[in-house]
């Protein structure tokens, strides 16, 4: 393996904010492709620092720290990349469920999974289940990821799933929950699909879905 | 053995004759369920068209002059309605940090947004809606600091008021119009941006974080001055699995600040609290080299270990909390669920002292129902020698 790869990946690692931007340059100047960067050296970064966070050598702000070091890398890649190859991995719609506005943990969630080839669309907080279904329904998303931090809010849950069974989606769409209240049994109460702790617990579920479906 | 004694004890790793009791501050329904209900909802007064029409308009002007005497009133009933609940020690908070934008935004001086937003009982309540500083040029412009020795005058002429009305009844855990300096940072900046800027921007951060800790350290002196024991601050270093960023990057940009504030506390004979949510079981022994008397929150839907906590720092620090506000202190529970918990805490973590039982948290759905419930509990089975059987 080319030592820029490596680079690449040892920057992911190492939270090179500073360093990425010309060491993905230096792969796309001896040849490299973006798709090759993203897969040989972006992605198993991301999968180093993701392991680093669960085995707790690495925190919260280490994993926003990777996602804003691939964000300096992405533009530099994203012009010269093959229209169809960003967010092969499938659709997730995220939101914060209606009457929560909490949305650090959404907002972690998204990066991470943008960075490892979702495509995201993003729909903010205070999200009714109606909106949440339109954009899944607009954009055939396969996947929902639902926040919630209020103990009061956990019936929006149900709505979403409720929502996804009267418009017949419930059958397409995998329905992910995360928050600070949500937990294993609450995802079972609510007729929900998975349950993650983390963002990386997240990816995971989404990345074994996309694997799946 | 009277409630502050017994308090005081407590945070100093003295004897009690009983396990004491903190309340972690109560939300207008509560409140309203102790001392009774405004004659017209907070939601109705705040939403009607006149209303919202001055707030959209003159908010700014009026926040201090007009707006603040009644959140002052406010404050209050939480201090009188978490002292007629009996509780030993109660949470005294003086929130003079908000200028109302319009009917709908808050500001907080250090640099944050929130919506001002119905509580889903009536009340009006406020949820963090995202960064007012996101770039140099913001911080720079921000127009909201306040001046720190104006902020410690209207501390002292606050808790001066609640310390003669109320201190004798309960032992007051004052936190004047400041929030903690880290997660002052994280709203202020915004979670995305923090860590960045805690890279790139180290001069503005430097000078954040001075600008708060001026006016934790004044009005902590202020609160001292004005008679009250404990002080108390709020900083979440930690979400539901763990802290926000590494314990050693924490010691190193807040540890020194911290460490300055708390000695200053104690200089003048007080004792100092921190609540911190979240699971900080990474954070303890950080914590306790920083000096704090007590530590607040250990949420029980976090995945620290409380018991465990007890055996590694229970000898340093008195550990406060235990009681989860996600279904035991809701409408869902059971009274019968609440005193089997209380009893199980009381067991667990009573015997060798250092415990006061108590809320993880104040959530505006917590009825004061479930906290006599609770306070009756720990007066029934908290008695030394524990013996909960």
């Amino acid at each position: 393996m080319k030592e820029s790869i490596l680079a690449v990946r040892r920057a992911i690692d190492e939270l090179d904010l500073d360093g990425i931007g010309a060491i993905v340059g230096r792969c796309l100047e001896e040849g490299l492709s973006p798709e090759e960067i993203i897969q040989e050296g972006i992605s198993p970064g991301l999968a180093i620092v993701g392991q680093k966070f669960e085995e707790g050598e690495y925190f919260l702000a280490d994993l926003i720290m990777a996602g804003e070091v691939v964000k300096e890398a992405m533009p530099l890649l994203k012009d010269r990349m093959n229209p169809g190859n960003d967010g092969g991995k499938g659709t997730v719609v995220l939101a914060t469920v209606a009457g929560d506005i909490h949305e650090i943990g959404k907002n972690i969630v998204g990066m991470i999974l943008s960075a490892n080839g979702f495509e995201v669309i993003d729909l903010g907080v205070d999200v009714p289940a109606g909106k949440i279904m339109e954009a899944a329904q607009s954009s055939g998303a396969r996947f929902i990821g639902l926040s919630a931090l209020l103990t009061t809010m956990v019936d929006s849950i149900r709505e979403v799933v409720d929502a996804a069974r009267s418009t017949g989606l419930r059958d397409k769409v995998r329905i992910v929950i995360g928050g600070a209240c949500t937990s294993q049994e609450l995802c079972t109460e609510m007729g929900a699909d998975a349950y993650g702790e983390t963002a990386i617990d997240a990816l995971r579920i989404f990345n074994g879905y996309a694997a799946g479906a | 053995m009277h409630a502050i004694e017994r308090v005081l004890n407590a945070l100093a790793g003295k004897p009690t004759d009983h396990v004491p009791t903190f309340c972690a501050m109560v939300e207008d329904r509560t409140f309203n369920e102790v001392l009774g209900k405004p004659l017209i909802p907070q939601e109705l007064l705040m939403g009607n068209p006149a209303a919202r029409f001055v707030l959209d308009r003159w908010g700014r002007a009026l926040t201090r002059p007009v707006f603040q005497p009644e959140v002052n009133r406010g404050l209050e009933k939480r201090i009188r309605a978490q002292v007629e609940l009996g509780f030993d020690s109660v949470w005294a908070i003086l929130d003079e940090t908000f200028i109302v934008i319009d009917h709908a935004t808050m500001v907080r001086f250090n640099g944050s947004i929130f919506n001002l937003q119905p509580d889903g009982f009536g009340n009006m309540t406020y949820m963090y809606r995202g960064p007012g500083i996101k770039s140099r040029e913001d911080f720079e412009a921000w127009p909201y600091w306040p001046d720190a020795d104006d902020l410690a005058h209207s501390t002292y002429r606050f808790f001066r008021k609640m310390v003669s009305r109320y201190g004798h009844r309960a032992c007051l855990f004052g936190q004047g119009p400041a929030y903690g300096i880290q997660e002052s940072l994280l709203w202020a900046v915004g979670f995305e941006r923090m860590p960045v800027w805690i890279r790139r921007e180290k001069d503005l951060v430097k000078r954040y974080i001075d600008l708060n800790e001026e006016i934790c350290l004044k009005t902590n002196m202020a609160l001292i001055d004005a008679g009250v024991p404990v002080v108390i601050q709020t900083d979440d270093f930690a979400f539901k699995s763990g802290p926000i960023m590494n314990p050693k990057l924490i010691d190193e940009l807040f540890g020194p600040s911290y460490r300055r504030i708390i000695k200053a506390v104690h200089d003048r004979g007080a004792k100092y609290v921190l609540h911190s949510c979240g699971d900080n079981t990474l954070l303890f022994d950080t914590f306790v080299s920083w000096g704090v008397d007590g530590l607040h929150a250990y949420e029980n839907t976090s995945n620290v270990d409380i018991l465990k906590e007890k055996r590694l720092h229970g000898d340093k620090v008195t550990i406060i909390g235990g009681v989860g506000v996600d279904y035991l202190l809701t409408d869902r529970s059971r009274d019968e669920e609440v005193v089997t918990e209380v009893k199980r805490l009381i067991g667990e973590l009573g015997p060798g002292g250092r415990f006061i039982i108590a809320p993880v948290h104040s959530l505006s759905s917590i009825p004061a129902h479930k906290l006599r419930v609770m306070v009756d509990a720990v007066a029934r089975y908290g008695a030394y020698p524990i013996s909960v059987s």
